[in-house]
């Protein structure tokens, strides 16, 4: 297997799980958040700052422990679920659609600019780096056999979130979210504290986006404010949740196949079209822009033509309505 | 003393530039009941025009008209093509809200694709600055702040005075109603986008003049303080809008110099952040903008 294929597999679960968390919030609450990718970026800088070490002369961060991996991936979920139920409890409380999605933007924002410019927080531009190869040791693995450790790591760790999710789905609190997004007033109507199972929706989604963002600080051993962009990696996401068929979790596999791994590996073949090939000599940010340009496309086109998605999420059918039970004799 | 009206001066032309974005934002809203996200790439595109034409001709002037037409054009675009026909398929202003938030996506992109991300330094000689009253202002300043004072006026003007201005206040108001008493809402709606972009193209034009430098993504990082100066007036209501832009235009200038207790000077580079702040209080104490009294409802 080559190492492209390995970036691929292990990028795609990574962003698969991104995907999963997105679809709590968005797919089955029905929230459109805006916040999302600063979860991820929460749990990938918690991630390195507890497992670097010390912070070196001019680089400076919090914390800069050095506990074993998992211990601090479980730490980063935990803050990142943190900053959620603090930007959750204060958006989900009163607001709704676009004003709900105004403040996540803010919250985004907020979240950007601290650690990019707040040096004493996560070094500022320079972001954080040292985490190689993590957990490597304890095997006793060499490099590449390590790329393969991480990709199955991911991949397990895709499927148990998918299995996790998969139980939620069907669950009472997966049907609760579910009515929240079709009709809240109705929710209310039924005795649903809406509020307190929207918080804990988000927080969840929030936990998953956490958690991929400790695989991704282990997959790139480093972050920092240029590896992400407040907008720009969440509308992927959204493509993503959207292409596939929102609230649907085989939806989402789908839409992360497409859009992460289709859409991704495809562009990055561009330059090698005869004709296109000079063009990234003029622009090297061809690449990039061109993936923007489709997400965005793919984005207003399925929105306009195929809200659903390409697997659409199954409607529950109502085995005995109302209409019914009421003319049934006592 | 002097240093706070220094600072005051530059305030007033960050408030205007600031109130002309925001009253064609708070245009486009009030006529279609949706946020534009992708409003900001309407002063990115006013932003290119000018600095083509402005390479070209060497006239100033010339690119002020072509950074409005470009703006103009590129809002009736956004309308005729995404906005308008997601308004007659039914969707909900949420979905809109994600179909202009892709559609500003694919607008930078676009312009990557033939612009370089890398940014373009333009401006035009300010002029030496000149005691105004109590301000120190350049006169490319004064030009600014006179020119938004200016269109301010004219649309005033259009909006109550003519039969356009009219049928987009009733388009704005009720727009089944208004198609009831036959006033074409998808016309109007487009007319006021066309009205709205020619504002925000040269508030594209002017800001990239103030800044010095533009890049594709130049309009959306403005967008967003555009819209917590659109909400904090009262998203649809334009004298709101233009109250919430000297607001906040003023706070982002004077914040900066300020020493405040504990965490003494923010740097502007947090501007973005503080714009958001405000923003963030405004939604959650007075959702319906600062100048109204109407009540919160939890399904707002």
């Amino acid at each position: 297997m080559s190492a492209y294929l390995i970036s691929i597999i292990t990028e795609g679960a990574i962003f698969g799980i991104m995907a999963l968390g997105l679809n709590v919030i968005w797919g089955w609450s029905g929230d459109f958040d805006l916040a999302y990718y600063s979860y991820v970026a929460v749990g990938a800088y918690m991630t390195l700052v507890l497992t670097i070490g010390p912070a070196t002369a001019p680089a400076q961060y919090i914390l800069g422990l050095q506990l074993p991996y998992p211990l601090a991936v479980f730490i980063a979920v935990i803050t990142s679920m943190a900053v959620a139920l603090v930007i959750g409890s204060i958006a989900l409380r009163h607001l709704r659609g676009i004003y709900f999605s105004i403040v996540t933007l803010g919250a985004v924002y907020v979240v950007y600019v601290l650690a990019g410019q707040y040096v004493p927080l996560f070094d500022g531009y320079n972001g954080l780096s040292g985490l190689f190869d993590p957990m490597g040791d304890w095997f006793g693995l060499d490099y590449l056999s390590y790329q393969y450790f991480l990709m199955g790591l991911s991949l397990a760790m895709f499927a148990l979130v998918f299995l996790l999710m998969w139980r939620i789905s069907g669950s009472r609190f997966g049907m609760a979210l579910r009515t929240l997004r079709e009709d809240e007033r109705a929710a209310a109507a039924f005795g649903r504290d809406i509020y307190r199972l929207k918080l804990k929706g988000y927080v969840l989604g929030a936990a998953l986006a956490g958690f991929a963002g400790a695989l991704f600080a282990a997959y790139l051993s480093a972050f920092n404010p240029s590896a992400w962009s407040p907008v720009g990696e969440v509308i992927a996401l959204y493509a993503a949740v959207l292409v596939g068929g929102r609230g649907n979790i085989w939806g989402v596999v789908v839409g992360v196949l497409v859009m992460g791994v289709g859409v991704q590996e495809s562009t990055r073949w561009l330059p090698h079209v005869p004709g296109l090939g000079e063009l990234d000599n003029v622009n090297p940010q061809i690449l990039l822009s061109m993936r923007g340009l489709i997400v965005g496309l793919v984005l207003v086109l399925f929105l306009r033509f195929r809200p659903q998605g390409l697997l659409p999420e199954r409607r529950y059918v109502d085995s005995q309505p109302a209409a019914l039970i009421v003319q049934t004799p006592a | 003393m002097n240093e706070a009206l220094l600072t005051l001066g530059f305030a007033m032309v960050t408030a205007s530039i600031l109130a002309l974005s925001a009253v064609a934002f708070t245009l486009e809203y009030a006529v279609t009941n949706v946020a534009n996200v992708s409003h900001g790439e309407i002063l990115t595109a006013g932003a290119y025009a000018a600095f083509l034409v402005h390479q070209r001709t060497g006239s100033a002037i010339a690119a002020a008209i072509a950074a409005s037409l470009a703006g103009g054009l590129v809002a009736l675009a956004m309308h005729s093509a995404v906005i308008g026909p997601f308004i007659r398929f039914g969707a909900s202003p949420t979905i809109v809200f994600i179909a202009t938030l892709g559609m500003s996506f694919v607008i930078q992109n676009v312009l990557v694709l033939f612009f370089g991300a890398a940014n373009v330094a333009y401006s035009i000689d300010p002029g030496a600055s000149r005691q105004v009253g109590p301000f120190r202002l350049t006169p490319l300043d004064g030009e600014i702040i006179g020119s938004a004072v200016a269109i301010t006026f004219v649309l005033y003007l259009i909006i109550s005075r003519t039969r356009f201005g009219k049928a987009l206040r009733a388009v704005s108001q009720n727009r089944e109603l208004a198609r009831v008493t036959g006033i074409n809402a998808t016309r109007v709606a487009g007319a006021t986008f066309f009205l709205a972009g020619l504002i925000a193209g040269y508030a594209g034009f002017v800001l990239a003049e103030s800044v010095g430098s533009f890049n594709p993504y130049f309009g959306f990082g403005f967008f967003l303080i555009t819209l917590t100066a659109a909400v904090a007036g009262g998203l649809g209501r334009a004298v709101g809008t233009m109250t919430g832009a000297v607001i906040v235009g003023i706070i982002l200038e004077v914040v900066p110099a300020l020493k405040l207790p504990f965490v003494g000077y923010i740097s502007a580079s947090y501007n973005l952040a503080i714009a958001f702040a405000i923003l963030a209080l405004v939604i959650l104490v007075r959702p319906r903008g600062l100048f109204t009294n109407a009540r919160r409802t939890v399904f707002e």
